[in-house]
């Protein structure tokens, strides 16, 4: 008698399983195709900022004439650009800890964050604060006419 | 029932919650005429049956939750207004807020009362929060409670932080740019999270949309939703009765006796509101809670110093600030997403954490638990508030010196709570509240690090805890219990 229910009900369980199997296949992947669209909808498109070198302007450079530093924008990133006595470089202005658009302190001839009071020399290298990893570098080429090239090569 | 003709009784219920009430406002034949239609008296019975329990913990904790509502639908009507002026977007997010609050008829008031509703329902969520987890209102069959009570605290914080961002000036530009940089941190899905939360890899414009979207939408919805299943339960569930006991010894009837007591409570919040949107528009001025406008966000501006989140973020602030750049090889942000986490994790779980409460039994070390994190936090915000620094002074060289004054305060603060515990309430178990005290000595007046000032006070307090507890193995617990 138990041998001939088992035989009965081993094929149908194991036949409903396999529809039940199905059910959540086919839901699973109903909600993949209603969540795929919004994922990509909300990831937003790679920045289409003008690549390559940038030109500071004229209101740039003055202003890098008065305080000793700018902060431009090159390739979709913030930079800052600094001159220290004789010479000009440039820095990615996004401190490493948090972000904080970082600072220029002509007097200390350091880079300062001050969201976190992170300091930085003047080769992007971590003086003390929180930020882990220094300051990317810029290259800076000043051109023939004096105007001011900055370009994302390391220098 | 027996409230139905009172006319008084009628109209604040109705006012109060239109779900609850709205049979009680009917005149007889109205409410007939809806009984035979929709069946409404079993549910008037369960309403006139409603009691709030009595007699064992000072009542005024069973109302935090009603003023936290009722600042909620403050933010609702203020929000759906500053909605009618506000315009997001790059050239018109500051303008338009600028418009309101000096061109528009009481503009100023809209966003005044919009702010300092905002910064007092979190105070009067905070307090229940922490009320709900000394009474241990939490345990078994209310664990879902907490969890959902839990969530809307999530949602809170969600709208305090987006909210920050919409007049996109310069403090909130910044605030948000460290705010959003944490999910960075988040292991695997960090990246992505980060340009989805911000609409690109930096703060911009779209991170303001999205924000938007956010603040006026998303997290209505669902913090309605869980508002919903929040006020169900307890309804279903009641309130809780003290520790111990199946029921209250003693009850107020919820209608009307304390139906009207919320409401009389209600409108003395809504006067202290009032007062305090009037005489400080822009908040009391401390940091953290102060919304003057200032200037408009510019992201090629360089930040600045005094940047801070608003009050109930600064300890996550300043817990950031006191990781070092590197450890245990990762990042110092990473391991402090991970800190954070944790606690955040611990917090929700509480109810399946507490064993003793779970079995109906008192748990003291609970209620220490409760108090040792209020310390914490107060160290922590202490200290991102920069208590004692001087203003005009540097700022590298006064940090020891806030240390050092903020732990006095908290340390008397400590003093305080274990004073008042132990002598008022009998309280007898402190070894968490005093590791949280360890550390603020350690790390205050000695000069350890944070970090390890927490770690030695942290192992302390566990071999505290393992200590007892062999103790009770072996039988001698008539004097560590409470
Ligand atoms: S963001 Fe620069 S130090 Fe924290």
């Amino acid at each position: 008698m138990e041998e001939h229910t088992t035989t009965v009900d081993k094929p149908a369980t194991s036949r409903r399983h396999f529809i039940d199997l199905l059910l959540g296949v086919s839901v699973v992947a109903w909600l993949a195709s209603v969540a795929y669209p919004i994922i990509r909808y909300l990831k937003p498109l790679p920045q289409t900022g003008s690549g390559g070198p940038t030109h500071l302007t004229r209101d740039e450079a003055s202003k890098l004439e008065q305080k000793q530093f700018v902060i431009v924008p090159v390739s979709g990133q913030r930079v800052i650009v600094v001159n220290v006595q004789d010479r000009t470089c440039a820095f990615s202005a996004k401190c490493t800890h948090e972000g904080c658009t970082v600072t220029y302190l002509p007097g200390q001839s350091v880079i300062w964050c001050p969201c976190h009071d992170g300091r930085f020399d003047l080769n992007g290298r971590v003086l003390s604060g929180p930020p882990p990893r220094p300051l990317s570098q810029y290259a800076v080429n000043r051109q023939p006419d004096g105007g001011i090239v900055i370009s994302e090569e390391r220098a | 029932m027996q409230s139905i003709d009172n006319p008084t009784v009628e109209s604040s219920s109705q006012k109060k919650e239109p779900e609850r009430g709205a049979g009680e406002t009917a005149s007889g034949a109205l409410r007939a005429w809806l009984d035979r239609r929709y069946q409404l008296t079993p549910l008037f019975d369960f309403l006139s049956h409603k009691q709030v329990p009595l007699g064992v913990h000072w009542m005024g904790w069973y109302y935090l939750g009603g003023i936290t509502m009722f600042f909620f639908m403050v933010q609702v009507v203020t929000g759906v207004l500053l909605l009618m002026y506000y315009q997001p977007g790059e050239a018109t997010a500051y303008e338009s807020i600028h418009f309101l609050t000096t061109k528009v008829p009481f503009g100023w008031l809209i966003r005044s009362i919009h702010s300092w509703s905002a910064h007092l329902m979190i105070i009067s969520l905070l307090l229940h929060m922490f009320s709900t987890m000394m009474l241990k209102a939490y345990r078994p069959p209310r664990e879902v409670t907490w969890v959902s009570g839990y969530l809307l605290f999530l949602l809170t914080m969600g709208f305090g932080f987006s909210g920050y961002l919409l007049p996109w000036n310069k403090l909130a530009y910044f605030a948000t740019t460290v705010g959003t940089n944490i999910v960075r941190s988040v292991p695997v899905l960090g990246n992505w999270l980060l340009e989805v939360l911000r609409g690109g890899q930096d703060v911009s414009i779209n991170t303001l949309y999205r924000f938007f979207a956010a603040h006026v939408v998303i997290l209505p919805l669902a913090f309605v939703a869980f508002i919903g299943l929040h006020l169900l339960l307890i309804q279903r569930q009641g309130m809780a009765p003290p520790l111990g006991e199946k029921v209250a010894p003693r009850g107020m009837r919820f209608f009307p006796s304390f139906a009207l007591r919320d409401l009389l409570l209600w409108l003395a919040c809504l006067m202290v509101l009032a007062a305090l949107a009037v005489f400080l528009p822009y908040g009391p001025g401390i940091p953290g809670m102060d919304w003057e406008l200032g200037d408009k966000a510019d992201p090629l501006a360089p930040a600045y110093p005094g940047i801070k989140p608003e009050w109930y973020f600064l300890w996550e602030y300043q817990l950031l600030k006191e990781f070092p750049p590197h450890l245990f090889g990762l990042e110092g942000p990473q391991l402090c997403l991970f800190v954070i986490g944790i606690l955040f994790v611990i917090w929700a779980l509480i109810p399946w954490i507490d064993r003793r409460a779970y079995r109906d039994k008192p748990s003291p070390a609970f209620s220490d638990l409760g108090w040792a994190a209020i310390l914490f936090l107060t160290y922590l915000t202490l200290m991102g508030w920069d208590v004692g620094a001087h203003h005009d002074a540097e700022q590298l060289t006064s940090m020891q010196e806030v240390a050092r004054v903020c732990a006095w305060w908290t340390l008397a603060a400590g003093a305080v709570v274990i004073l008042v515990r132990s002598w008022r309430f009998g309280h007898r178990w402190f070894i968490l509240t005093g590791a949280a005290l360890l550390q603020v000595i350690l790390h205050g007046l000695i000069g350890v690090s944070y970090l390890l000032a927490g770690l030695i006070s942290f192992v302390l307090a566990a071999i505290a805890i393992l200590v007892l507890l062999y103790f009770r193995r072996s039988g001698a617990d008539a004097a560590i219990s409470t």
